[in-house]
């Protein structure tokens, strides 16, 4: 009887250990990983239409139409190829700035991306 | 943009082919359909005047199918910097060169049948309803991709 006392206290300490140290061991593995954004092409438009990150964050675009499109900055810092249905474009953003971006096929289609220290 | 500035619309890089696309279509088909009038037309006068019309329309649309490709090619140089294309592009890029060799074809024939009377035949008049349906799935492409079929 007194044995499975003991190895009922040492269970009920291992799950109080495990749920302190799991979650705690999660945040430190998100923090070491980049940021991560995702931007989907859809119905002519680029949503969100206008994304603010931190430098170093990963950008995704996603084709979700299903018509091609491509990712163009006005100031040509970065540029896809032509992305057919579910393909995608990834860019790290890098310099802090505000990038403003087309489809080179569908020039109405634009978006904003701005980028903080 | 404003519609009325000549500079703007002149600048416009690719939306030139997606102005002077449709003068080819519209001149072919209404010549293709001429034709078809012309052949059901049992009165030879009038049958040689719908064909007259014919041969304007398509001559015509031999004519614009030059600036078009090369707006076509242009576009594909400006918006794609000459990118090699796949999937939808690469399918209206085949499509339009087949329609527009095709259309210059049909033109040459009917310049050669041109001042001789009875001498159109069935032959000629299948190359053109087949040209048409190449320049209906080129335009239905093309317009998918520019999103007005979309």
């Amino acid at each position: 009887m007194k044995r499975l006392g003991w190895i009922s206290s040492f269970a009920v300490l291992m799950m109080a250990l495990v749920l302190i140290v799991v979650p705690m061991l999660d945040k430190s593995a998100v923090a070491g990983r980049p940021a991560a954004v995702e931007i989907k092409i859809d119905n002519f438009s680029f949503v969100p239409p206008t994304v603010t990150v931190k430098a170093g964050t990963q950008i995704t675009w996603t084709n979700k139409d299903d018509i091609p499109h491509n990712v163009v900055s006005e100031d040509k810092s970065f540029k896809s190829k032509v992305l057919d249905t579910d393909e995608k474009f990834t860019m790290t953003a890098t310099k802090p700035g505000i990038y403003t971006y087309y489809c080179s096929i569908h020039p109405k289609m634009t978006g904003k991306l701005v980028v903080e220290q | 943009m404003n519609p009325f500035n000549l500079k703007s619309a002149l600048l416009a890089k690719h939306a030139q082919h997606v102005v002077l696309i449709h003068f080819p279509i519209a001149l072919f088909l209404a010549g293709t359909g001429f034709d078809v009038a012309a052949s059901w037309t049992k009165q030879t006068v009038k049958s040689a005047t719908i064909k007259s019309a014919a041969r304007i329309n398509i001559f015509a649309a031999a004519v614009f199918v030059v600036p078009t490709i090369v707006s076509g090619f242009l576009a594909w140089q400006w918006a794609l910097e000459g990118e090699k294309l796949h999937g939808l592009l690469l399918l209206h890029l085949a499509l339009a060169c087949t329609a527009g060799i095709m259309i210059c074809l049909v033109a040459l024939l009917q310049w050669r049948q041109q001042g001789k009377p009875g001498t159109s035949s069935n032959c000629c008049l299948a190359l053109e309803l087949l040209t048409a349906g190449i320049l209906a799935l080129a335009a239905h492409v093309g317009g998918f991709l520019s999103g007005v079929n979309g």
